[in-house]
C-alpha cells in the first residue's frame, strides 16, 4: 500500500507543478478538462464500479450542478461561484429522488431507467425556456482571465474527490458497497440495507458530479441543455472513462480520464496539427474501436488488468514451466 | 504496481514534452476562422469554408498587407459550443491569431464571442444570428449578418402591403436559432397586430410532425412561419401537403427553406413556399452575381446566403488588416469598428440599433419557390419574378 | 374531434414502424438478456444499404427488403459470434460488459458509415413517398400503412417460428435456461448467433421501410434505439405480440402528447412511460396476457 501512497504523491506533485512549467493555455485547458473528468469518472465509479449500480444517466447530476450555478446568475443575480456550493447539494437531491424511483430495479433495468431520467431532464430543460433559457443557453464572463486559478481549483476538487472515495472504500461503507455489488440478496440477508447503502453511494457520487457541473459553468462560461445533459458526451463518456481506466479501482477513473481526454484532443487536432486533416474525423472511430478492444481483452480496464498488460512485456523473459503448460 | 507508476509518469512526461514543440516562423498574418466542418451543420460549414478560401485566394493574389500574406487557420467547432470555445482559445493562445472570423451556429458563436471579448481579440461574425450576441454590447464582437430578429424584415412590408394577415402560427426547431427566432417573430407579430394562435417548438429530427400540424390545421391561421433546418423543413411541408393544410401563405425563416435540396426533397410540397433570405445572387451589389457564378463553376455546387456571408467576411477581414495601424489587438479592433466597405453581401458598416451594438444593418428579402426554382419576389423593385399570391393550393398540389 | 382522430391515426401508423424496431430488440433482450445499444445503428446500416440500392441500382425499397434483411442477419450473427459470445466467458467486475460492448459497436458502425457517406442528409424519393388517401377528411399515409402491415406480418411469422418450429423452440429454451438447454443438446452458441441475427434483420426491415418517409444520416439510429427499449419494456421482454402492442401504444402516446401537451416534449413522453413501466409494471404488458 505504501508504494501506492508514494506514487500518488508524486503524481499529485507533478500535476501541481504542471501549469507553472507549461505556459501554454491550450495544454492547461486540456488538463483542466481531464481533471474535471477525473471527478466525474470517479464518482460514476463509486456507484457503478464499487457498488455495482451501473448508471447510464450521470449527466443528470452534472447538468443539475451546472444549472445550479447558471441559475444563480440568471435568476438570483449572484455570481456563479455560489453554484459551487449549491451544485453538489442540488445534485444530491436529484440523486436521492432518482434512487427512490430506481433502486428497486436491478442491473440493466437500473441502467436504462437512469438513462431515461437523464433524457427527461434534458428535454424538459430545453422546453422550459422561461426557467433555463432553453437552447439559448446561459453565458457568463469568466471571473479570471488566467487559467491558473481554474486549474488549481479543478486539481483540488479532483484530489478531494479521489481521497474521499479512498476513505469511504476503506471504511465499513466500502465493504457494504462491495457486498451489495457482489450479491445484493446475500447482503440483505445478513442485514445490510441495500437501499440505504446504495443511496449513500449514489448521493456521494451525485454530489461530486454536481460540483464538477458547477465548475464547468464557471470555467467554460456557457452551458445549454444539449451540452450538460448530453447522453453521448457526458453520461457515456463517464462510463467510458470508468471502464477504460478500470472500474472498481481507485486509480482507474483518473487514468481513464487522462487517456480519454488526451486521446480525444489528440485526434481532434490531428495530433496537434502534425498529422493529415482526415485524422481528426477519425477520433470517434478510434474511441469505438478502443471500447471494443478494452471490453473484449481488458475488461477490467487499464488499471484493473494492469498485471495482464505488464505481463505482455515480460513474456519473453518468462521461464517456461517444467510441466510445459502455461499457468496464466 | 511499480510498472504502472512508471508508465503513468511516462505518459505525463510525454504530454509535457509535446507542449514544448517548436512553433513555426511567422511569415503570414494569421486569422482564425471557426466553422462546423464535421457534424450536422457540416454542409453549411463547407459552403462557408469554400467561400472563405475562394476569397482569400483572390485577396492574396491581389496584393499583400505590409509585405505579408494573410493566412486563415480553420478550426472545426463540430457544431458544439464547448468545442467552439476550446477552438477559439486554441487559436488565440496557441496560434496567436490577430483576429477571429466565422461563427455559424448561434450557440457556438455566442461561446466564441465570450472568449474573444474576454481575451480582447476582435471577432467578426459571419453567420451566427441570435440577437443576444450583439445585444451584449461587447466591444470586441462585430457582426456582418443581420440578427435573426431582422430575418423577417423583408417579409414585414410584404405582409403589411399585400397579405394583411390576422393570425399566425409559429413552428420552430428547439435550438438557439429556432428559439430566439421564434421570440423575435412573436414580437414582430405583436407590433403588426397579428394574433399568434400557436407557437410551438419541436425537437429537430422528428419523423412525424402530424400531431403538430393537425393543431395548425385546426387553428387555421392566415400565416404559417417556420424556423427549420433542411430535413425538418422538407418533412413539414410534405406532411402539411398530406394533411391538406392551406393557410394564406407558408413562410420559412431562411436556413432550410432556401437550399436546392429543400425543393428536391419536398418536391411539389415546396411550391409556393416563401422564405426570408439574407441574400440572393441577383441583388444589385457589385460582385454578387460574379461570386455566385465563380463558386458554382469552381466547386460544382450551389451557394447561397451563408456562402456570401463567408465571402464578404473574408473581404472585411482583409480590409481591416490593410487599414489597421498595427497588428495589436486594440488597433485591429479600432480598424474593424471603422469599417465602411461594400461587399457581395451588401454594405458593411457597424452601427448600434435596437439594443445591439457593432451590428451591420442590412435589409432582408423574400424569396419564393416558383416552378421549382427559388425566385426573389420582394421588394418588387428588385424581384426576379413577380410573387405568386394568393396561392391556389389545390392547383399546385395535384 | 378531427384533431383527435387524425392524431390517433398518426400515432397508430408510426406505431407500426416502432413495432418493427421493438420486435428485434425484444427478441434479443428476451432471449439473450443482452441490452443491445447498437440496435439503432444496425437499422442505420440497413438504411444505407437500401439507399445505395436505390441510388445506383434503382431498386425499390420494398424489394431491397430481401437484400437488407439477410445482409443484416449475417452482420448480426457475426457480431454475436466474435464480439458478444466471448464476453460470456470473461470474468469482470461489472456484469454490464456486453452493454458497453454494444456501445462500442454502435460507435464503430456509425463512424464507418460517416467515413464512407459523410454527414450530409440523404434521402430516397419514391413515387409513393407522400402518397396519401383520405377517409372523411382524415389523411392516411400509404407507405406507413404498408410498414404497419408488414410489421404485423413479420410479427406473425416470428410468433409462428418461436412457437411451432424446432429451432424456435430451441431459442425459447435457451432463453429460459441456458444451462439446461445446453444439457439438452442445444448448441447455445448457434442459437445466440441466430437470435442476434434475427433481431438485426428485423431492425433492417424497420430501417428499409422507414427510409421512404424519412431521411438518412449516420446518427439517425440513436433515438430509435431508445424507442426500441421503451417498446420492449412496455410490451414485455421476449413477447412478440407485446412488441406490436407496445409500438402502437408508444406511437399513440407520443402523438397525443405532442398534440395535447407540446411537440417539444414528444420524446419525453416516451421516457416517462418507460420509467413508469419499469417501476410499476416491470413485466410489461405481457403480464396481462400469457403470450
Amino acid at each position: 500500500m505504501k508504494s501506492v501512497r508514494w506514487s500518488a504523491f508524486i503524481i499529485l506533485l507533478f500535476l501541481a507543478v504542471f501549469p507553472l512549467v507549461v505556459h501554454s493555455d491550450y495544454y492547461r485547458h486540456i488538463f483542466i478538462i481531464a481533471l474535471m473528468w477525473v471527478v466525474i469518472g470517479s464518482s460514476w465509479n463509486l456507484l457503478a464500479g464499487y457498488t455495482g449500480q451501473v448508471s447510464f444517466g450521470h449527466a443528470v447530476f452534472f447538468g443539475t450542478g451546472a444549472y445550479a450555478a447558471g441559475l444563480c446568475v440568471t435568476k438570483l443575480g449572484i455570481s456563479a461561484w455560489w453554484g459551487m456550493l449549491l451544485g453538489g447539494p442540488a445534485a444530491m437531491l436529484v440523486g436521492f429522488l432518482m434512487g427512490c424511483v430506481c433502486f428497486r430495479l436491478r442491473g440493466p433495468y437500473f441502467a436504462l431507467a437512469t438513462l431515461a431520467i437523464a433524457e427527461i431532464f434534458r428535454l424538459v430543460a430545453i422546453f422550459w425556456r422561461d426557467f433555463t433559457e432553453g437552447m439559448q443557453g446561459i453565458l457568463i464572463i469568466q471571473s479570471f482571465r488566467s487559467k491558473i486559478p481554474y486549474y488549481y481549483l479543478a486539481l483540488i476538487i479532483a484530489a478531494i474527490c479521489v481521497f474521499t472515495i479512498y476513505s469511504i472504500m476503506r471504511s465499513k461503507w466500502g465493504y457494504y458497497f462491495v457486498a451489495i455489488r457482489e450479491d445484493q440478496d446475500a447482503a440483505e440477508s445478513i442485514g445490510i440495507s441495500s437501499f440505504h447503502y446504495k443511496s449513500i453511494s449514489l448521493m456521494v457520487s451525485s454530489f461530486f458530479s454536481g460540483v464538477a457541473g458547477a465548475f464547468y459553468m464557471n470555467y467554460m462560461a456557457f452551458i445549454d441543455p444539449e451540452v450538460v445533459f448530453s447522453l453521448h458526451y457526458i453520461s457515456i463518456m463517464a462510463i467510458l472513462v470508468g471502464i477504460i481506466g478500470g472500474a472498481g479501482t481507485l486509480y482507474g477513473p483518473p487514468v481513464g480520464a487522462f487517456i480519454m481526454v488526451l486521446l480525444q484532443e489528440l485526434f481532434r487536432s490531428s495530433f496537434f496539427g502534425m498529422a493529415p486533416r482526415w485524422v481528426s474525423d477519425a477520433h470517434a472511430l478510434v474511441f469505438g474501436l478502443l471500447v471494443i478492444f478494452v471490453i473484449r481483452y481488458m475488461a477490467n480496464g487499464v488499471v484493473g488488468d494492469w498485471p495482464k498488460i505488464s505481463r505482455l512485456w515480460s513474456r519473453g523473459k518468462e521461464i517456461p514451466s517444467p510441466t510445459g503448460g502455461n499457468l496464466s | 504496481m511499480k510498472s504502472l507508476k512508471i508508465v503513468v509518469l511516462m505518459i505525463l512526461s510525454i504530454s509535457l514534452a509535446l507542449t514544448v514543440h517548436p512553433s513555426f516562423a511567422q511569415e503570414a498574418i494569421k486569422v482564425g476562422i471557426i466553422l462546423p466542418l464535421t457534424g450536422e451543420k457540416a454542409k453549411f460549414g463547407e459552403i462557408e469554408k469554400k467561400s472563405f478560401e475562394m476569397a482569400l485566394e483572390e485577396i492574396n493574389a491581389a496584393g499583400t498587407v505590409n509585405g505579408k500574406k494573410i493566412e486563415f487557420i480553420y478550426e472545426d467547432d463540430t457544431g458544439r459550443p464547448d468545442v467552439a470555445r476550446s477552438a477559439a482559445e486554441k487559436l488565440i493562445t496557441k496560434d496567436k491569431v490577430v483576429m477571429l472570423g466565422g461563427g455559424y451556429g448561434s450557440s457556438e458563436t455566442f461561446a466564441i464571442a465570450g472568449v474573444a471579448q474576454q481575451n480582447g481579440i476582435p471577432f467578426v461574425i459571419s453567420t451566427g444570428s441570435d440577437n443576444k450576441i450583439t445585444e451584449m454590447k461587447w466591444d470586441y464582437v462585430f457582426r456582418i449578418n443581420p440578427p435573426v430578429g431582422d430575418y423577417p424584415k423583408g417579409l414585414e412590408s410584404f405582409l403589411t402591403e399585400v397579405v394583411k394577415p390576422k393570425t399566425a402560427a409559429i413552428l420552430y426547431e428547439n435550438t438557439n436559432f429556432g428559439s430566439s427566432g421564434s421570440r423575435e417573430f412573436e414580437a414582430i407579430c405583436k407590433r403588426l397586430n397579428i394574433n399568434v394562435v400557436l407557437s410551438e417548438g419541436y425537437q429537430s429530427g422528428g419523423v412525424d410532425f402530424k400531431p403538430l400540424l393537425v393543431k395548425v390545421k385546426q387553428a387555421n391561421p392566415d400565416l404559417v412561419y417556420m424556423i427549420s433546418y433542411l430535413m425538418d423543413a422538407s418533412l413539414l411541408m410534405n406532411q402539411s401537403k398530406e394533411l391538406r393544410i392551406a393557410p394564406k401563405l407558408f413562410v420559412g425563416g431562411a436556413a432550410g427553406f432556401t437550399l436546392p435540396e429543400f425543393q428536391q426533397n419536398a418536391g411539389k410540397a415546396s411550391e409556393g413556399v416563401f422564405s426570408a433570405t439574407l441574400w440572393y445572387q441577383t441583388l444589385p451589389y457589385p460582385g454578387a452575381k460574379e461570386y455566385y457564378e465563380k463558386f458554382v463553376k469552381k466547386f460544382s455546387m450551389e451557394t447561397e446566403y451563408h456562402g456570401a456571408e463567408g465571402y464578404a467576411c473574408a473581404y472585411v477581414i482583409a480590409d481591416v488588416l490593410k487599414r489597421t495601424k498595427s497588428m495589436k489587438a486594440d488597433d485591429v479592433r479600432a480598424s474593424l469598428a471603422a469599417t465602411d466597405l461594400m461587399t457581395v453581401f451588401g454594405p458593411v458598416k457597424f452601427v448600434s440599433y435596437d439594443k445591439m451594438a457593432n451590428q451591420n444593418k442590412l435589409p432582408t428579402y423574400l424569396v419564393q419557390w416558383i416552378g421549382g426554382k427559388l425566385e426573389l419576389v420582394w421588394p418588387k423593385e428588385i424581384a426576379s419574378k413577380p410573387f405568386m399570391y394568393p396561392i391556389d393550393w389545390e392547383k399546385i398540389r395535384q | 374531434m378531427e384533431v383527435f382522430i387524425q392524431t390517433l391515426v398518426a400515432g397508430v401508423l408510426i406505431g407500426g414502424i416502432y413495432a418493427l424496431i421493438g420486435l428485434g430488440m425484444t427478441l434479443i433482450m428476451g432471449v439473450m438478456r443482452i441490452i443491445n445499444l447498437a440496435h439503432g445503428q444496425l437499422m442505420t446500416v440497413a438504411m444505407y444499404i437500401t439507399f445505395v440500392l436505390f441510388s445506383y441500382f434503382k431498386m425499390d425499397p420494398y424489394f431491397s427488403l430481401f437484400i437488407s434483411m439477410p445482409a443484416l442477419f449475417i452482420l448480426g450473427a457475426l457480431i454475436q459470434k466474435h464480439l458478444l459470445n466471448p464476453l460470456l466467458r470473461i470474468e469482470s467486475i461489472i456484469p454490464e460488459n456486453q452493454v458497453l460492448m454494444t456501445v462500442g459497436i454502435a460507435i464503430v458502425l456509425t463512424e464507418i458509415l460517416r467515413f464512407i457517406f459523410h454527414s450530409d442528409y440523404k434521402s430516397v424519393k419514391t413515387s409513393y413517398s407522400t402518397a396519401t388517401f383520405y377517409i372523411s377528411g382524415i389523411s392516411w399515409n400509404v407507405p406507413m400503412i404498408f410498414a404497419f402491415l408488414i410489421a404485423v406480418f413479420l410479427t406473425a411469422c416470428l410468433f409462428f417460428f418461436l412457437l411451432k418450429t424446432d429451432t424456435g423452440k430451441s431459442v425459447r429454451a435457451t432463453a429460459q435456461n441456458k444451462d439446461a438447454a445446453l444439457l439438452m443438446g442445444i448448441n447455445a452458441e448457434w442459437i445466440t448467433m441466430l437470435t442476434y441475427g434475427l433481431g438485426a434483420a428485423l431492425a433492417a426491415a424497420a430501417g428499409t421501410l422507414l427510409l421512404p418517409i424519412y431521411y438518412l444520416f449516420p446518427d439517425v439510429g440513436g433515438p430509435f434505439t431508445l424507442k426500441a427499449f421503451v417498446i420492449t419494456i412496455l410490451g414485455g421482454m421476449g413477447s412478440t405480440v407485446g412488441a406490436i402492442v407496445g409500438g402502437v401504444v408508444l406511437g399513440i402516446a407520443e402523438s397525443m402528447g405532442a398534440t395535447y401537451i407540446s411537440m417539444a416534449l414528444k420524446d419525453a413522453v416516451g421516457m416517462v412511460i418507460f420509467v413508469l413501466v419499469l417501476v410499476f409494471l416491470p413485466g410489461g404488458l405481457k403480464t396481462f396476457t400469457r403470450v
